[in-house]
Parts: C-alpha cells; sequence; structure tokens
C-alpha cells in the first residue's frame, strides 16, 4: 500500500442489506461506476448485481485436492511395494482399498490448505499484515457502498446517496 | 397455473407405461422357471425401490419442517405426493407377504420350513426372520409411515384453506414431523432387513440399511429433479427458479457422496476383516457380476461427483437432469445387485443344483460337483446377471405406476402453498 496508490474515497453506510441491494442495483442504473462495496456479512444476490465473476478459487480447490490424491495414492504405492513392501494382515502388498481412508484424507488436507494460503495470498491478509479500511463498523452492523473520487464526482455521489437513503456520507483517503 | 391437471398426454403415457409394465411382467411369467424368481424377485425389486423412495420423500419432508427449512416450501406438494405412494407400496409388498405364506415364490430362503429345521444359522435368526415379522412390518410400519404422511399432508392442505398469522398448522406439523424422524429411521432399517437384506438369509451387515436408505434418498431426489424440471418446461411451477434446483442438485451431489461412503465402509470392513461369512457377499458379486459391480459405483459415485462439482451444473437444467436420470437408473441398479444374486441362489437351491453359498457341511464335495457341473452351462442367467429388457420394462411399468400416483395427488391441490409460514422465504431463495 504506497501512499502513491492512495485513493480518496466516498463512501454512504445503509442500516439495512435490503437498502443496500436497491441502492448497487440504482447505481447500475445511473452508470455510477462503484469502486467497491462492504458488508458484514454475505448478501444473497449482491455478485450478480455487482457483475462479479465467479471466485475461481474453488478451481484452485480442485487442483489441490487432486494432487492431494495423487500424492497420496503414488506415495503410498510407492512405499508399499517398491520402498518397503510390508504385508499387513495377509493382504497383498498394493492393498487399493486400504490405500483410500488416507487417499481420502490427503485430498482434503491438500484441497483445504492449498485453498487457504490462496486466498490469504489473493487477499493480502497473513499474520501481522495490517490493512486499511473505510469504517470499523461495516465488520459489524452497516452496509457501505464506495465510490472513487477520480470516477464519480462528489456531488453525484452525494445525490446518490442522499436518493437511496443512506444513513451516514463520509470521505476517507486509503 | 398454480393448479396441474392430470390428463391428455400426459395420462395417456403413463398408463401406457403400465401397460408396457404389466405386459413384460406377464412376458416374465411365462418365460420363467418352475418357482417364477424372474417375476417374483423383479417384483420385490420395484416395489422395495419405490416404496422407499416414497418413504424417503416422507422423511426429508419431515426433517425440513424440524429443521426450520424454508427453501423447499414451493415445491413441497411434489414429496407430498410422492409420500402418498405409501399406501400402494404397502399393498405391492403385502402381496409379497402373502406369497411368503401361500408359498407362491422362493424369494427367501427363511420361508423354507425344511431348511430353517436343519439350518443353525437360519433358525437362529428365524424369532427375526419369519413370515410373521415380515406381514406385521409390512402392515404396521409402512401404515405408520401413510399415517405419518397423510397428516402431514392434510395439515398441508388445511393450512392452505384457513391458515392464519397463528400459523397452528405448522405447530400442528411439527409435531408429527418429529415423531416421523424417529420412526421412519428406526422402522425402515427393519424393514429394509426383511424385504432385502433377508434375501441374503445367511449373511447380515449392520451398516446394510443405511446404505439401502442413501439409495432410495438419492433416487427421491433424482425424481423430484426430473419431475419438476417437467413440470416448468410445461408452463408450472415459474415459482421454482435454479435457485431451488440448485439446492436439489446439491442434495443430489452430496447425498451420492455419502451413499458411495457407505457403499466402501461396508466394504472395506468386511474386505480387510476377511471373514468368509461375510466376504461371501461381495464374492458372489465380484465374481459372478463383475461388470454390475464397478458401473454401480462409477455411474452413482464418478458421474454425480465430477459433473456437480461446479456451480453453473447444479444450476442448469441440461447437466442436472442427465445426471439425474443417470442416478436414478444407477440407484435402481444398485437395488438390481441388492437381490438378485440372492434371489439366484436361493432359487438354485430349491431347485437342486446346488449352487448354494459354501455351507459348512458335511458330504458337500459331490453337490458342489454337481453344482459347478450345472454352472458352467448357465453362469450368465437372464435378468440375474444383467437386467434384460424384461426388467426394464417392469421398472418402465413400476415408474408409470409411481408417478401415476404422484400425479392423481398432486393435481388434487394447488402446486404452490398459501399460508405457510416459510413460503415467503421460499420464493425469495437465493443461494448465490
Amino acid at each position: 500500500m504506497a501512499n502513491n496508490n492512495s485513493k480518496e474515497i466516498i463512501y454512504g453506510l445503509y442500516d439495512d442489506d435490503e437498502d443496500l441491494l436497491k441502492a448497487v442495483k440504482a447505481a447500475k442504473k445511473q452508470h455510477l461506476d462503484i469502486h467497491d462495496v462492504f458488508t458484514p456479512f454475505p448478501v444473497h444476490g449482491l455478485d450478480p448485481v455487482l457483475g462479479l465473476e465467479e471466485s475461481r478459487l474453488h478451481q484452485a480447490g480442485f487442483v489441490y485436492g487432486a494432487l492431494g490424491t495423487l500424492t497420496a495414492f503414488l506415495g503410498m504405492t510407492w512405499i508399499f511395494t517398491k520402498d518397503w513392501p510390508n504385508i499387513f494382515g495377509g493382504k497383498p502388498y498394493w492393498s487399493v482399498p486400504a490405500f483410500i481412508p488416507i487417499t481420502f484424507e490427503m485430498t482434503v488436507l491438500f484441497a483445504a490448505i492449498g485453498m487457504t494460503v490462496t486466498f490469504y495470498i489473493v487477499n493480502g491478509l497473513g499474520p501481522g499484515v495490517v490493512n486499511k479500511h473505510l469504517d470499523d463498523r461495516i465488520t459489524d452492523d452497516k452496509f457501505c457502498i464506495a465510490f472513487d473520487k477520480s470516477q464519480v464526482s462528489a456531488a453525484d455521489a452525494e445525490a446518490f446517496f442522499r436518493a437511496t437513503g443512506a444513513s451516514e456520507i463520509n470521505t476517507k483517503t486509503i | 397455473m398454480n393448479q396441474y391437471t392430470f390428463s391428455g398426454t400426459h395420462r395417456n403415457v403413463i398408463l401406457g407405461a403400465i401397460v408396457l409394465g404389466v405386459l413384460c411382467m406377464i412376458l416374465t411369467w411365462i418365460g420363467d422357471d418352475q418357482y417364477h424368481t424372474r417375476f417374483w424377485s423383479n417384483f420385490l425389486h420395484n416395489s422395495v425401490f419405490f416404496t422407499m423412495v416414497s418413504a424417503m420423500a416422507l422423511f426429508f419432508s419431515a426433517a425440513c419442517i424440524t429443521a426450520y427449512a424454508g427453501w423447499h416450501t414451493t415445491f413441497k406438494r411434489v414429496w407430498e405426493a410422492y409420500s402418498m405412494f405409501l399406501i400402494v407400496g404397502m399393498g405391492l409388498l403385502l402381496i409379497v407377504a402373502l406369497g411368503v405364506y401361500m408359498h407362491w415364490h422362493h424369494l427367501y430362503h427363511w420361508a423354507d420350513e425344511a431348511s430353517v429345521a436343519t439350518d443353525p444359522v437360519l433358525k437362529g435368526k428365524s424369532s427375526f426372520l419369519n413370515k410373521g415379522w415380515y406381514t406385521f412390518g409390512t402392515l404396521i410400519f409402512v401404515g405408520l409411515w401413510f399415517f405419518l404422511a397423510t397428516r402431514l399432508r392434510g395439515l398441508s392442505l388445511a393450512e392452505d384453506k384457513d391458515g392464519d398469522s397463528s400459523f397452528s398448522h405448522h405447530q400442528t406439523m411439527r409435531k408429527y414431523a418429529a415423531v416421523a424422524l424417529p420412526v421412519i429411521g428406526f422402522t425402515s432399517a427393519a424393514m429394509i432387513w426383511q424385504w432385502v437384506m433377508s434375501v441374503d438369509a445367511h449373511w447380515y451387515s449392520t451398516l446394510f440399511a443405511w446404505y439401502t436408505t442413501a439409495s432410495a434418498f438419492v433416487s427421491m431426489i433424482a425424481l423430484t429433479i426430473l419431475l419438476i424440471i417437467f413440470l416448468k418446461s410445461k408452463g408450472y411451477y415459474d415459482q421454482v427458479n435454479s435457485n431451488h434446483l440448485h439446492d436439489l442438485g446439491k442434495y443430489l451431489f452430496a447425498i451420492s457422496v455419502f451413499w458411495t461412503y457407505l457403499w466402501f465402509s461396508q466394504f472395506m470392513l468386511i474386505w480387510y476383516a476377511n471373514i468368509g461369512e461375510e466376504t461371501i457377499y461381495f464374492k458372489e458379486r465380484y465374481n459372478n457380476y463383475p461388470v454390475l459391480f464397478f458401473l454401480n459405483l462409477g455411474i452413482n459415485f464418478l458421474v454425480p461427483f465430477l459433473i456437480l462439482m461446479r456451480n453453473d451444473t447444479k444450476r442448469k437444467v441440461g447437466s442436472l437432469s442427465f445426471v439425474a436420470i443417470v442416478v436414478l437408473l444407477g440407484h435402481w441398479l444398485d437395488y438390481f445387485l441388492m437381490i438378485k444374486p440372492g434371489t439366484l441362489i436361493t432359487r438354485n437351491h430349491a431347485m437342486g443344483h446346488g449352487h448354494e453359498a459354501p455351507a459348512p457341511d458335511t458330504g458337500h464335495g459331490a453337490a458342489e460337483a454337481a453344482g459347478h457341473a450345472v454352472e458352467h452351462v448357465s453362469s450368465v442367467v437372464g435378468g440375474f446377471s444383467y437386467p434384460g429388457l424384461l426388467e426394464v420394462g417392469t421398472f418402465i411399468g413400476f415408474l408409470g405406476l409411481f408417478l401415476f400416483v404422484a400425479l392423481t395427488v398432486l393435481s388434487r391441490a394447488a402446486l404452490v402453498p398459501k399460508n405457510d409460514p416459510y413460503l415467503q422465504e421460499s420464493l425469495h431463495h437465493h443461494v448465490i
């Protein structure tokens, strides 16, 4: 977050997610370029209205999971047939059904850890990172629409917030 | 259009399916062996399958009511209609029960008094595996399910008529739903043991009832998806949109994976413990039904797992209905694999072919040698080793009967309920 990247933001706070959803629709109709929207919980129907693309995180998750499947299955195959063949309970060296539970667990583990790490990196999160944010209350009970002042004039933004019933209008440079 | 009329082409096609089914059953009867095993095993197979589908519709309705769920409310009449098939299913299974009394068939080894008298395993199980229990369970347990189903539907219809803001109907439904869950949960297990697992009378698995129930649950969800998509294509159910289908798709995906989990749990424990009395079940299927055995796993796990993993395939009618059809046939095949091998062994035993599971008795060698001779002549038996055209025709007939009952019930009330406390939630349901 270098200083030359900082933006002047004008944002409005709404008390209700239904009001927010209506306001976002209105902004789209007026061709106001929304910088970002912040909500304390996922608001259903918001993503399609904002025109956000589906997250590709789960595609990464599939790759991580498949990697876990292969690691576990091929790993056990190599260990129990080539590296250190052992007979357990009179079963053959390559006893596939016995490998399945571990393969399953490794799939879940790889997918979970891989997706978590990817999510943190993509969103610039991590231990010790302090991210700048507009308002503390957007993590509690306020729903926020933010405009970049270089894209939308302050007068336009204020008129829009008044018309759509925002309870508060603020500006902040982040 | 909030009122479905069951007439014209729909009715004719379904009546045609029933006629085809009856015709196939008559043809099966004519070309059958002296005990009409192929006919009776088909009859049992399809009766149990659709009765369990119907019971699962009731079970899931009750589960949704108990869990304060609202997403399904717009199409809950479909499940109510499915659960009304229980009375027909009970009638069909009572015919099988009557057959046990009258010795119409040799589906169950435990029903043969001469075998029970000399067989310590069957003797030990005879306090549960007997015709009295079989009839009692079919009559009383399924009767109880049907009673609960009629109460839930009756209250739902009464709510349409004179429901108010006190939601007193829904409060009463909640009580019946809470009773229905343990009742179906426990008694369905007992009935699965009686109807299906006792086909292999020597064998048992504590997981079997769950596994079979999961199979029926997936089939119920698949049938729900297909019927809703069909009704939508005819202009009904505008209120049911891709969000509701998405949730149904999630259930199709999730319970398919759950079914696989149970299939594998049952298989792996038996494989690992390697006790002859238990492995016989899988040995029979692995050796004599290898294609169906792996096909079952492939189409009931890999197809829904790989296709329905993405969001958009659960929301698109094409991919969702494709998976629903595959999985419905797949679980019908799953029931086929549960019932047919056991009935074939019992039949061969009754006909003196000695193709019985290796029983630990003396002087077995001669019988086995004779059995092998027969086995080599006809190790593949039409209608048992694989589902033939007559089996498919019988399935279409039973499916027709099921849909005939369901659509008749569905046409008697509004498709989307009124005055349900969760109706608005369901109408505004958003998944993404």
